[in-house]
């Protein structure tokens, strides 16, 4: 998926401070690659593998090196570069750019820009936007919700209680993230979910309505986002559904391509269901600690009894 | 066997001034918990159920805004049906 300078722009306006020189109306300009180049070896001359596709930085080292040069050896260098069609040039550290690259942007219609960031800062930071604004994202039914530092999203068909869940565990001191829809993005093979900005922080309870959390229950009742790490399905108590009994046969669901642990819980009346939630947070936790509690007790019964066949 | 699931799907326009807000989205929840088919309302490419309430407020229905519904399940027709009668009728708002 590729992205268009004023999408850069737009998201990054607080963080990159890019300040537009030339190229108003060529702000649809898709930069096709992900990524930011320093043109250092291209301005020498050598093209090969120049990754033209990319956002071209001149920092203090490329500026340097073109005043190095005699005017018409600078103005056919920048040439080649701009020869290749690039997204879009951007000066750091706030220089005047040279009249030769100023003229050359007009003459190729190439954006360009300034930013006071100095280069290395300006790559990491524009790196970052541009991995947040192409990074994968779905929205999935679901009720978000940050349970001892652990993310778990509950799911299930309506009216089997996710609020009413969500409902309890916020009053046990947890945070919701979520209610009823949660937003998906994937990055570094992890997800972090949070709402859609229009409901943010409300929830539905039936029979009350649509309550602003943080005005019930404090500030600390919420949460921006949080990573997902587990899924509770919460499902119709069914006398022979295929639940795992033992927990020694975790299931996972691909969301965004990541493989998240999923768990079924049959809801019954009578069944505390936050408790329950709670319950699988912990013993997520526990896992990740090392300790399989259903591994461990397992290893035990079979190690006895093959003590007691050996006898 | 009763029958069999379909899938039915449709487009609207939203016709109401304000758009599909609290209450408009109220009156979707209902009509759709009435039918045991699965009712998806979707917007840009973004699909949600029409069983939720905080879910149709997310998908920014705003007046003009293209709505499509799909519906999927044995009383497909009958759902759709009454989905269309809110969209057509301007939730009974003006």
């Amino acid at each position: 998926m590729a992205i268009t300078l004023k999408e850069l722009v737009t998201s990054g306006a607080a963080r990159l401070s890019l300040e537009l020189i030339w190229g108003e109306g060529r702000m649809d300009r898709e930069i096709e690659e992900k990524a930011i180049n320093r043109p250092g070896l291209a301005l020498t001359g050598f093209f090969q593998y120049f990754a033209q596709r990319r956002l071209q930085v001149f920092g203090l080292a490329e500026f340097t090196y073109l005043k190095s040069l005699t005017p018409e050896e600078r103005e056919a260098r920048l040439r080649g570069i701009f020869e290749k069609n690039v997204p879009a040039i951007i000066i750091s550290r706030n220089r005047i750019p040279l009249p030769e690259i100023r003229a050359l942007s007009e003459e190729y219609g190439t954006p360009l820009f300034r930013t006071g960031m100095i280069t290395s800062r300006f790559i990491n930071e524009c790196t970052m936007v541009l991995e947040e604004l192409t990074a994968p994202r779905d929205r999935v039914q679901g009720t978000m919700l940050e349970v001892m530092g652990i993310g778990v999203l509950l799911q299930g068909p309506a009216g089997i209680g996710k609020s009413e869940t969500a409902l309890s565990l916020i009053g046990r001191g947890y945070s919701l993230v979520s209610d009823d829809v949660t937003e998906m993005v994937r990055s570094g093979g992890r997800i972090t979910a949070s709402a859609h900005e229009m409901t943010r922080y409300h929830m539905e309870i039936r029979g009350v309505g649509i309550v602003h959390v943080p005005s019930l229950f404090g500030v600390s009742s919420i949460r921006r986002d949080a990573m997902l790490d587990i899924v509770i399905n919460l499902h119709p108590y069914v006398n022979d559904a295929e639940e795992d009994r033992t927990g020694l046969h975790p299931s996972e669901i691909e969301i965004l391509g990541v493989k998240v642990p999923y768990l079924t819980l049959p809801v019954s009346s009578g069944r505390d269901m936050a408790n329950i939630v709670e319950a699988a947070a912990l013993n997520y936790k526990l896992k990740l600690l090392g300790h399989d509690a259903a591994k461990e007790l397992d290893e035990k019964v079979i190690g006895n009894f093959l003590r007691k066949a050996a006898n | 066997m009763a029958g069999d699931k379909k899938t039915v799907f449709r487009e609207f326009t939203v016709l109401n001034k304000y758009g599909i807000h609290a209450r408009p989205a109220a009156l979707l929840v209902k009509a759709a918990g009435k039918f045991s088919s699965e009712i998806f309302i979707g917007r840009k490419g973004m699909e949600v159920s029409a069983k939720s309430i905080m879910g149709l407020l997310t998908i920014e229905g705003h007046h003009g805004a293209r709505i499509t519904v799909r519906v999927v399940g044995l009383d497909a027709e009958e759902a759709l049906a009454a989905i269309a009668a809110l969209f057509e009728n301007k939730f009974f708002e003006e």
